[in-house]
């Protein structure tokens, strides 16, 4: 990994030189110049900033614009189209079975067709987009805080912390990821969960998002955990340590901002890798609960109406490809830039 | 390193109890899953579902039902599902056990070999334009849910060029190769594809990204140095170092798919693997099946785990301390 | 639509077969009755595909239609739903005994003659001991019904309370002269139809006396179940030994070779049907395939209406539910008309306003909530819903819908939830596999305010749904299996259910004027459901097959089919 100066070296450096001597540069400058150089990375976030923001003007789009209400049936409606009134959801013209609009390709009127609900498809598209993000970076965030923990803890204190973190590591990792995701999804999504003062409702997304920042802690802890523990043989630690100064203090100055690079370059990965996660609970049913809607549900909406009305099932489908797409191509800017020796295992 | 072995078996064991106990426990406390009455049927009177609960050994504490089922499961090995009554559990993942195989074997072949060539080829020509276009694709591949290209896969292949150029795709399912080896690979072509394309995306990535660090070690420059060619070097050098970690990359995902993790894919194509049995007990909250698929899974996961670690210790002996 | 077999359930059915005792109908030779049998289709493998397994295939346990379809060529009893096209599948004929009872006694003794000669697939000699084993069979297998059906029989209370020591003393048989009696504690107006069904299978005395599972159980039907595993498929063979005794009860059958397989998606097994790699589809079909099946597949397409239910039980005990108004409210808001739209169109459900549905004895047309009121329904009335929420004064309730997760069961759930909330509740729907949803909703210590589910009739009688479904008889408080999942008992009305059942026994037309009047009673002034349709059946078959034949009682016949 790019040779870290010590903190304590980099505040007095920056302190002293004046704006015209040019000083070793700090390390996080260094590395955020070159992700800013880096094209793929840029255009990627671009991309992210774009989704993001087009996502979070779903309520704008769906009041003012489409003027429709993207979670309650709309089974009956009819829209303007082309100088006529259509039903949303017409007979087929052998008189059996009942399909949706396909898409009219029209911005403010079911752009990307209906669902089987009569709902329109663009704006949950939007809305969904939200949750699915939500969901990813929340659980991301979630995710990251507790492996950091774990992974310091089990990393510098070693003996017992060491072998009890590691074991729990070792359970959570074993069980098989999406066994254990669908395990508490089906046991929690339809009852909620309440244990003393927590009560979370059913349907709530902090189920989601917590069951998949837990089951993944381990894949961002373990490395980290490796990470402490070859720190701790250098020789400023062992200084530090020598020096008296306290565990806390040592965690803080020295092995943080050591262990921080590695966790920056994870996170947009785990971000990608939560939102597959999420989607693919949500395709199978026990991951946000319908009518809210998330790229997952209407995936799994869509897969009903397929054959005629592919549109459903596709665009979710290419908007998660976009998004982890430019997560991971992020992700890759992050890791040659602060840490492109990081041993990412599976890198997703 | 004798030690360390025990060490790491020792854990392993350890860490497959706990999954046990976890496993019984989630769906021990689930709503709604009382057995009895499914098992019982409809408007059974509560004389005939206390008879059933008795039959079945539901009315007794947990920690009963618990090593009941332990003992049902590995040392009678008669254990039977709540579902399908007097379906013995084990002889059922032993059957989806293989068609499992198949479908991870036959993907990981493909896998493999395009992407060890696709970072290969990144690495050799990183800089120029079909270093970012392999890795470009490599990150779509890994960017895709799943079920979602196996269902595409489905929708092209059986319904939009179905008449045209795939006409030769059969409806889904598994046909076993002892029954007839072509219609086997026939059934087995996309479902394996579908699986590769993912993993085919990381180790491409992987691996490239492997060789670049490894191209800038010394004792690379020292071969260039020597006058070696970059792509000798790249070849004999380079690439033996980095397929430790490809090897050890998919001594852990081979693991965990042999244990069922491609379970999205079986069921979205209609395999009776590991994977879909599991995912049916799951719907069904068939708690020895569950328990068996779980156990069943989770055991290839630690085992690949616990090789892989062992292996490192062989060849690293600094690791062995920790 | 239905995915799963747990959701064609299976209803209790009553009387219209005392019509039949009594001699006024059903022996009138039906002209769609036994049509000759044409050797040149015999042969060939018939291929169904299902996407799970049906469970236990123990006919004595299993109880749901994917199976009861495939023992009607297995198994008989001593009486049996005639096997013929149309509404004469009602009539019940005599099948393993010589002809129908000799009821005596008030209608409290029922005697048949065994047919001699028949034997089962294992080449044992059907006998009088073998009928009187079967019967003690059913308690000591702990039968879904052993305690609300065959504990008719006197000695059956006793049987199911220790099923160890069941003797059935209420059963006689005479081998010398080959005769059955049955001696019921009481009269049983429904008793004839369920000896009909597979519960009461003649099975040999020999079985072991606990639940099969995938073991095959031999009979005597015109074919037997060779093997069985539930991961993977069903194969039936030919019977070596059956021979045709009365093909109106058990017909000589077609295919050599029945197979069903398991574990595809319902997609795929459309697809396999379309390109002739397999017969049938038992899953409903998905809604996105109804059109291209409908016009380039059409010939294929069977389409039949049947007597069920959809609709949505309200729990009539925990709020907001437990007031009338609110009921009603629901009542008037949904859109039975959507409702049909999301099950397929209307070539394939009917909106429906009464409990007992169009065409079963005792349907009377009215509607009580509908816009304008009148007997036909007329679309929704949501102002109407509103203000009547807001003089319950249960506006804003927390409610939770439960249905099942498949495809048709979960949009409609979706609707009606938010119909919910259009109305002023706080509405969100609780999805559930199919394999829970069904105990879970019935169990009060759930408190599940509403959901959505269907029944399926057993056989005609409306006491099957009334009865079964609304009556205090069949409501256990703390338990999985109360099916009179709306909580609802009234007096008045159960005494009214009484009387009509007591009618039914002497006066059948008269007593289905009453069970009319039950049901208007129960809709307009308890309201304890919202009925919404009734479904119509698709069979989708595949291009070489023949002879689709079709029983209102166990819909499509199976080994009747020919692909040759």
């Amino acid at each position: 990994m790019g040779e870290v100066v010590p903190s304590a070296v980099d505040n007095t450096t920056a302190a002293i030189a004046p704006a015209t001597a040019r000083g070793p540069e700090s390390p996080w400058r260094s590395s955020l110049r070159q992700l800013r150089r880096n094209k793929a990375s840029m255009a990627a976030l671009g991309v992210l900033i774009f989704v993001t923001l087009i996502c979070l003007c779903a309520p704008l789009y769906a009041n003012d614009w489409a003027h429709v209400n993207a979670f309650s049936s709309n089974i009956s409606g009819r829209i303007f189209l082309n100088g006529h009134w259509r039903s949303v959801i017409q007979a087929n013209s052998s008189g059996y079975g009942e399909s949706p609009i396909g898409p009219t390709w029209h911005i403010s009127n079911y752009f990307l067709g209906a669902d089987s609900q009569g709902r329109d498809v663009f704006a949950r598209l939007l809305y969904g987009g939200r949750d699915s993000l939500l969901i990813g970076t929340a659980s991301a965030l979630i995710c990251v805080f507790f492996a950091t923990i774990s992974g310091l803890a089990a990393g510098y204190f070693g003996g017992v912390i060491d072998w009890i973190v590691s074991r729990l590591l070792d359970i959570t990792w074993a069980f098989p990821v999406y066994l254990l995701a669908i395990s508490l999804s089906v046991i929690l999504v339809t009852s909620g969960f309440s244990v003393g003062p927590i009560h979370v409702q059913a349907g709530s997304l902090l189920l989601p998002i917590i069951i998949i920042a837990l089951i993944y802690v381990p894949y961002v802890a373990r490395p980290l955990r490796g990470i402490v523990m070859t720190l701790k043989e250098r020789e400023f630690i062992q200084a530090a340590i020598g020096s008296g100064a306290s565990d806390w203090r040592i965690l803080r100055k020295e092995i943080l901002p050591n262990v921080a690079p590695s966790i920056i370059v994870f996170f947009p990965l785990m971000v990608a890798f939560n939102m597959l996660t999420e989607s693919a609970l949500s395709f199978l049913g026990v991951g946000v609960q319908p009518p809210n809607a998330s790229w997952g549900t209407i995936i799994n909406d869509g897969l009903e109406l397929l054959y005629t009305r592919p549109w459903v099932a596709m665009a979710p489908g290419l908007m998660i490809v976009i998004t982890a797409g430019a997560l991971n191509l992020l992700g890759d800017g992050f890791r040659d830039a602060f840490d492109p020796k990081a041993k990412l295992r599976g890198s997703i | 390193m004798l030690s360390f072995t025990l060490r790491r078996v020792l854990s392993a064991v350890l860490v497959l109890f706990a999954i046990s106990i976890a496993v019984f426990l989630i769906f021990f406390a689930t709503p709604g899953v009382d057995p009895a009455a499914r098992i019982a049927g409809r408007s059974a009177s509560p004389a005939t579902l206390a008879h059933v609960r008795a039959a079945f050994g539901l009315n007794r504490p947990i920690f009963i039902r618990y090593l009941l089922m332990m003992d049902h499961l590995f040392i009678k090995r008669d254990l039977t599902s709540y579902v399908n009554v007097g379906l013995k559990v084990v002889p059922q993942v032993l059957k989806a056990a293989p068609v499992t195989l198949a479908l991870v074997s036959g993907a990981a072949v493909i896998w493999l070999v395009v992407g060890v060539l696709g970072g290969i080829v990144a690495a050799a020509n990183r800089g120029k334009f079909i270093d970012p276009l392999v890795m470009f694709i490599g990150i779509a591949a890994v960017s895709v849910p799943a079920y979602w290209l196996g269902e595409v896969v489905n929708l092209i292949t059986q319904s939009r060029l179905h008449s045209s150029l795939f006409w030769w795709v059969p409806s889904g399912g598994y046909v076993p190769f002892t029954q007839n080896p072509w219609q086997w690979a026939l059934h087995l072509l996309f479902p394996w594809l579908t699986l590769a394309a993912l993993y085919a995306g990381i180790y491409a990535r992987v691996l490239r990204a492997e060789l670049v660090n490894a191209m800038n070690e010394d004792y690379v420059r020292t071969a260039r140095a020597k006058g070696l060619s970059e792509r000798r070097i790249l070849m004999k050098h380079a690439l033996r170092c980095s397929l430790v970690s490809i090897v050890s990359l998919f001594g852990l995902d081979f693991g965990a798919l042999i244990g069922g993790a491609a379970l999205l894919t079986e069921v979205v194509f209609g395999l009776q693997g590991v994977g879909m049995l599991t995912y049916t007990s799951l719907q069904n909250l068939d708690l020895p099946v569950i328990m068996a698929c779980v156990l069943y899974g989770s055991f290839f996961v630690v085992l690949a785990n616990a090789v892989v670690d062992i292996l490192y210790a062989f060849l690293d002996p600094r690791v062995r301390v920790a | 639509m239905l995915k799963f077999k747990s959701t064609r359930k299976l209803g209790v059915v009553t009387s219209a077969l005392a019509l039949t005792l009594t001699g006024l109908a059903g022996f009138s030779a039906s002209p769609a009755g036994a049509s000759s049998y044409q050797k040149a289709h015999a042969g060939g493998t018939l291929t169904l595909l299902a996407s799970t397994a049906g469970g236990t295939l123990d006919p004595q346990v299993n109880y749901t239609l994917q199976y009861w379809q495939l023992y009607q060529a297995t198994y008989d009893g001593l009486v049996t739903f005639q096997k013929v096209n149309g509404p004469a599948s009602f009539t019940v004929v005599p099948d393993l005994a010589t002809s129908l009872p000799k009821i005596t006694n008030g209608g409290k003794t029922y005697t048949f003659t065994l047919r001699k000669g028949v034997k089962f697939s294992n080449g044992q000699t059907v006998t009088v001991n073998d009928v009187k084993a079967s019967f003690i069979r059913l308690f000591k297998v702990s039968n879904p019904n052993s305690g609300s059906w065959y504990n008719a029989i006197t000695g059956g209370d006793a049987c199911v309370a220790t099923p160890a020591t069941c003797t059935l003393s209420g059963l006689v048989v005479n081998a010398a002269t080959n005769t059955v009696t049955f001696n019921l504690a009481k009269v049983d107006p429904e008793f004839i139809d369920q000896l009909a069904v597979p519960f009461a299978a003649i099975l040999p005395a020999g079985t072991p006396t606990k639940d099969e599972g995938s073991t095959p159980v031999p009979g005597t039907g015109a074919y037997t179940f060779q093997s069985y595993n539930p991961n993977s498929s069903l194969v039936m063979v030919r019977n070596p030994y059956f021979k045709v005794w009365n093909a109106k009860a058990q017909p000589q059958g077609y295919p050599n070779k029945i197979v069903e397989n398991f574990g595809s998606t319902v997609e795929s097994e459309v697809t396999a049907v379309e390109n002739g790699q397999a017969d049938w589809v038992f899953d409903p079909l998905p809604a996105d395939r109804l059109g291209e099946i409908s016009t380039k597949y059409a010939s294929q397409l069977q389409v039949h209406q049947l007597t069920a239910d959809w609709y949505v039980p309200m729990n009539t005990n925990i709020a907001p539910f437990n007031n009338l108004k609110a009921r009603q409210a629901v009542n008037y808001a949904i859109n039975k008309n959507n409702i049909v739209k999301l099950y397929g169109g209307s070539r394939l459900a009917n909106t429906t306003c009464t409990i007992l549905p169009k065409g079963f004895p005792g349907h009377t047309s009215f509607c009580g909530y509908t816009k304008g009121g009148g007997s036909k329904y007329n679309g929704p009335d949501i102002a109407k819903a509103k203000a009547l929420v807001a003089a319950s004064g249960t506006k804003g309730a927390v409610v939770k819908l439960v249905a099942t997760n498949d495809a048709v069961n979960a949009s409609v759930a979706q609707y009606i939830v938010s119909v919910l909330n259009q109305i002023g509740y706080k509405a969100s729907v609780v999805l559930q596999s199919a394999n829970i949803q069904f105990n879970y909703i019935q169990n009060t210590n759930n408190k599940v305010q509403i959901s959505l589910t269907q029944w399926f009739q057993d056989y005609p009688a409306a006491s099957d749904f009334i009865n079964i479904l609304l009556g205090c008889s069949t409501f256990h408080p703390g338990s999985d299996n109360s099916i009179n999942i709306a909580g609802f008992c009234n007096s008045g009305v159960d005494a009214q259910i009484k009387a009509a059942e007591t009618l039914s026994i002497t006066n059948p037309t008269a007593a289905n004027v009453k069970w009319g009047q039950i049901d208007k009673n129960l809709m307009t002034n308890f309201a304890p459901w919202v009925p919404l349709i009734n479904p119509k059946l698709t069979d989708f078959v595949s291009s070489r097959v023949g002879n689709y034949k079709f029983s209102l009682e166990f819909y499509m016949y199976v080994d009747q089919l020919w692909v040759k």
